[in-house]
């Protein structure tokens, strides 16, 4: 008898069913993957399980007996715990504040922080009780989440997303932990769009397609491949094929910048690089580590301290954003919704953002021409909507990436700055992405790519700088270097040797 | 069986839109009909009077018409505002300093008249673009709060009039007023019989302008993406400050122009409490029309009549005017709140 099932669960949404009979068996002391493309139904699927969404029909049975779960305090109640991609701690409470936030009874900090000790002994979490969570590391904050459940009496832990966040150590640690979970019998659950993790830590996995569910093996009876497949539902290339290009001469070239953020920390201490045609240098780093604000500075969203950038030799440090454009930089934001596109205007208003001067008629805009633009977009990246009146915010995360890169790319500028261009994004989409990157670079295109995915940096790069608390702290050969290299570079615990 | 079932996506079709804003106008109007019956009124012939008087008889149609111009003016201004993210409340600033400068020309200057309207028009709209250009100066250089410096400012334009007419621009008489106009100043009536006058003209000429603005230009398109989102408007290379001033000079004139209408229309001199509130009903009028800048005219023309009809309620029916002021923002309410329910359905099965 399964700790955990879920029979016959389906769900609407205004215009979707998210859920279609979806059958689902956790066991004890076992870690289960729940695999999908975004919006193959696998997050709404734990929400219900969690209680945060009811379910049109179907249902939940715990140790064999049928169990009601309306809201999240029912499925604590049962032993259910969710860590959210989001944690929600308050910064300035210290982790015990934090653990006992919402939990009925009388207040006894003293004798909750000697049972968060023990437990975080017990599961080798390394957790101060008494420090703040402001304070904490990503990972660690991870860590007080988990806590927070265990601490709840939590027989099944869910998250969603774990690794999205977190460095190759800390990603390490985690799964040592949820080892250790599953040795004690408890029951996890990881929603993820990562192959390679699952093969490495789960022993099943479900996977989910248009809210329908394909398949559950066993993780030793699979591959990545075979995983991808049931996934997208076709063949998909997971390495990047990659052809020789003459390097050309630097285009874009950034000497000493300095920035600072809205808060006056300076985030960009001293960077030096240069990308040439027919080139993509990769930036590789942890979140958080400089590498948006050297991108707004490179486009002038945000003003450099010191230092300067220079397009074709000429510098360009101090000039608007559109006169950047003019000179050739073409950029995609990592904030898709609100830098890289209005999600309440139409694909073809969306299509000319950055270009509308050059779709004009004297003071006016050019319908005609717009018209045309956005059509040829839509055709030539494979956006799927339904027509270019269609509001960007309905479309895919993937279908507005696509959308945003290929009106950069369709911009024709000699280079181009792009930053975490398939973050959230299902394997389907990254294929086609990638793609779009490497055609450019054979053009004769040079790149600035910003990723904190290794994979994609190493299957996409001429050239990984590596940056650390706002610095290069190396700039390696990608042909040459291995993930476990630059997994330790990024975390800040080797110099490039 | 559940009866009312949540739809996919709104309902958006003209006719689902139309019902919905219709049903608003008529639930407002029940709830209105119970306020009648306070004072012991049948409400049809409230109603009768209310709306006949603006709509069926060509001398109220023409107050109508009167009352119309500066509300148009107005709402435009706020929706240029409003859609360009800044959210300007000090129309009835930009309305008095419009009319003031308006007067002054009229009463200093002697131009024929086809030449004092062009100028009149151009130096009025260039004083209710500074007054509400200084608004925007501020909030693009140094974030300020425009929507509390605003509305500050509405008072400090309205101290400014009550001087001029107190001080240097007052006629000799007993009230804070100046002279009359010269008659080659005024602006021409329109329907013989009325009082309507040429100012309509100037408020349907100026809703085409702010459509070709909005929906047709290059810096309208800018105008509206630095509102929906200045960081993509950043992105695009669009000068968002630049923008922001650019829109708020155009509702400031907007604005101005309204006094303009008013003073050279209807009161024909400039007065103390000339205004009577129209900055701000401007602004509800925008509102009802969805900040769409073609919807402006028929919301205007359903609140003025409303306004002139609310007069001849009183003399009629014996109801307070202020009933209507009530009625009106029902109206507004309703509408409003009528989205909700183009987002159901009703099963009957």
């Amino acid at each position: 008898m399964p700790a955990f099932e879920m029979r016959k669960i389906v769900k609407r949404f205004p215009g979707v069913v998210a859920n279609r009979d979806v059958d689902i068996t956790i066991e004890a002391g076992e870690i289960h993957a729940l695999l999908g493309e975004n919006g193959a139904g696998k997050s709404t699927l734990m929400q219900i399980l969690y209680g945060f969404h009811s379910m049109d029909s179907g249902s939940i049975l715990i140790d064999g007996k049928p169990v009601e779960i309306a809201s999240p305090r029912d499925a604590i109640a049962l032993g259910i715990g969710m860590v959210h991609q989001e944690f929600m701690l308050v910064p300035r409470f210290s982790v015990v504040e934090n653990t006992v936030l919402g939990l009925q009874g009388k207040l006894d900090l003293r004798e909750a922080a000697r049972r968060l000790r023990t437990l975080s002994e017990q599961h080798h979490l390394a957790v101060d009780p008494d420090a703040q969570v402001q304070h904490l590391p990503i990972g660690v904050q991870q860590r007080v989440e988990i806590l927070k459940l265990l601490y709840r009496d939590a027989r099944l832990l869910i998250l969603d997303e774990p690794t999205a966040v977190l460095t190759t150590h800390e990603k390490d640690q985690l799964f040592t932990v949820l080892r250790g979970l599953r040795s004690e019998g408890h029951s996890i659950v990881i929603v993820t769009h990562k192959l390679q993790e699952i093969v490495d830590l789960a022993d099943r996995v479900t996977v989910m397609r248009d809210g329908q569910v394909v398949a559950t093996v066993s993780t030793r009876e699979t591959t990545e491949q075979e995983l991808a497949r049931l996934m997208v539902g076709r063949e998909v290339n997971l390495r990047a094929v990659k052809v020789p290009v003459e390097r050309g001469k630097a285009i874009l070239r950034v000497e000493g910048l300095h920035v600072r953020d809205e808060v006056g920390q300076e985030k960009v201490r001293g960077v030096t690089l240069d990308v040439h045609a027919g080139e993509i240098v990769g930036i590789a780093g942890v979140d958080g580590n400089g590498q948006s604000q050297l991108a707004e500075a490179i486009m002038h969203l945000r003003p450099a301290d010191k230092g300067r950038i220079f397009l074709h030799d000429r510098e360009v440090t101090r000039l608007t954003v559109a006169q950047h454009r003019a000179f050739g930089l073409a950029y995609v934001p990592a904030d898709r919704r609100h830098v890289g596109a209005v999600t309440e205007m139409s694909i073809a208003d969306n299509a000319i953002l950055g270009s509308q001067g050059k779709h004009t008629k004297g003071p006016f805009l050019n319908t005609r021409k717009i018209r045309e633009h956005a059509e040829k977009l839509i055709t030539r990246f494979g956006v799927r909507a339904t027509s270019i009146a269609t509001k960007a915010g309905k479309l895919s995360g993937g279908n507005l990436q696509k959308l945003i890169l290929g009106r950069e790319i369709l911009e024709d500028a000699a280079a181009m700055v792009v930053e975490q261009p398939t973050r959230g994004l299902d394997v389907g989409a990254i294929e086609s992405i990638w793609a779009e990157l490497l055609a450019q670079r054979e053009r004769g295109k040079a790149i600035l790519l910003i990723s904190a995915e290794l994979e994609e940096l190493m299957n996409l790069a001429d050239r990984i700088a590596v940056m650390f608390e706002g610095r290069i702290v190396g700039i390696l050969n990608a042909a040459s270097v291995t993930t476990e290299k630059l997994g330790l570079m990024i975390s800040g615990l080797s110099e490039e040797s | 069986m559940k009866l009312i079932e949540r739809r996919v996506s709104p309902a958006d079709s003209p006719l689902a839109v139309t019902t919905a804003m219709v049903g608003a106008a008529v639930v407002a109007m029940l709830i209105t009909s119970l306020l009648f019956t306070l004072y012991k009124a049948n409400p049809l012939q409230a109603y009768f009077a209310l709306f006949h008087e603006p709509f069926a008889s060509w001398r109220g149609f023409g107050y109508t018409l009167v009352r119309t111009a500066p509300l148009t003016l107005i709402a435009l201004g706020t929706i240029v505002s409003w859609r360009s993210g800044f959210g300007y409340l000090g129309f009835e600033g930009c309305f008095v300093i419009g009319a003031a400068a308006t007067s002054w020309l009229a009463l200093n200057t002697a131009f024929s008249s086809w030449a004092f309207l062009p100028l009149a028009l151009l130096l009025s709209f260039a004083a209710g673009a500074a007054w509400a250009g200084m608004v925007a100066l501020i909030r693009a250089r140094f974030g300020g709060n425009e929507v509390l410096i605003s509305l500050m400012m509405n008072y400090v334009a309205i101290l400014i009039v009550q001087y001029l007419v107190s001080g240097p621009m007052r006629a000799p008489g007993g009230v804070p007023e100046t002279a009359l106009l010269p008659r080659a100043t005024w602006l021409p009536f329109i329907l013989p019989g009325t009082r309507a006058h040429a100012g309509i003209l100037l408020a349907l000429l100026a809703t085409l302008l702010v459509w070709v603005l909005l929906r047709k230009s290059r810096v309208g398109y800018e105008l509206i993406v630095s509102g929906l989102s200045p960081s993509a408007a950043r992105f695009g290379g669009i000068n968002v400050g630049a923008r922001l001033v650019f829109a708020a000079f155009c509702a400031g004139g907007l604005g101005a122009w309204a006094g303009l209408v008013e003073v050279l229309g209807e009161q024909h001199r400039l007065m103390d409490g000339i205004s009577g509130g129209v900055g701000f009903t401007g602004i509800i009028v925008a509102l009802l029309a969805k900040l769409n800048p073609l919807a402006v005219i028929p919301a205007a023309v359903l609140y003025g009549g409303m306004t002139v009809g609310a007069n001849a309620m009183q003399r009629r029916a014996g109801i307070p005017s202020s009933i209507t002021f009530i009625l009106q923002s029902l109206i507004v309410l309703m509408v409003l709140a009528s989205d909700i329910f183009r987002r159901y359905r009703v099963k009957l099965t």
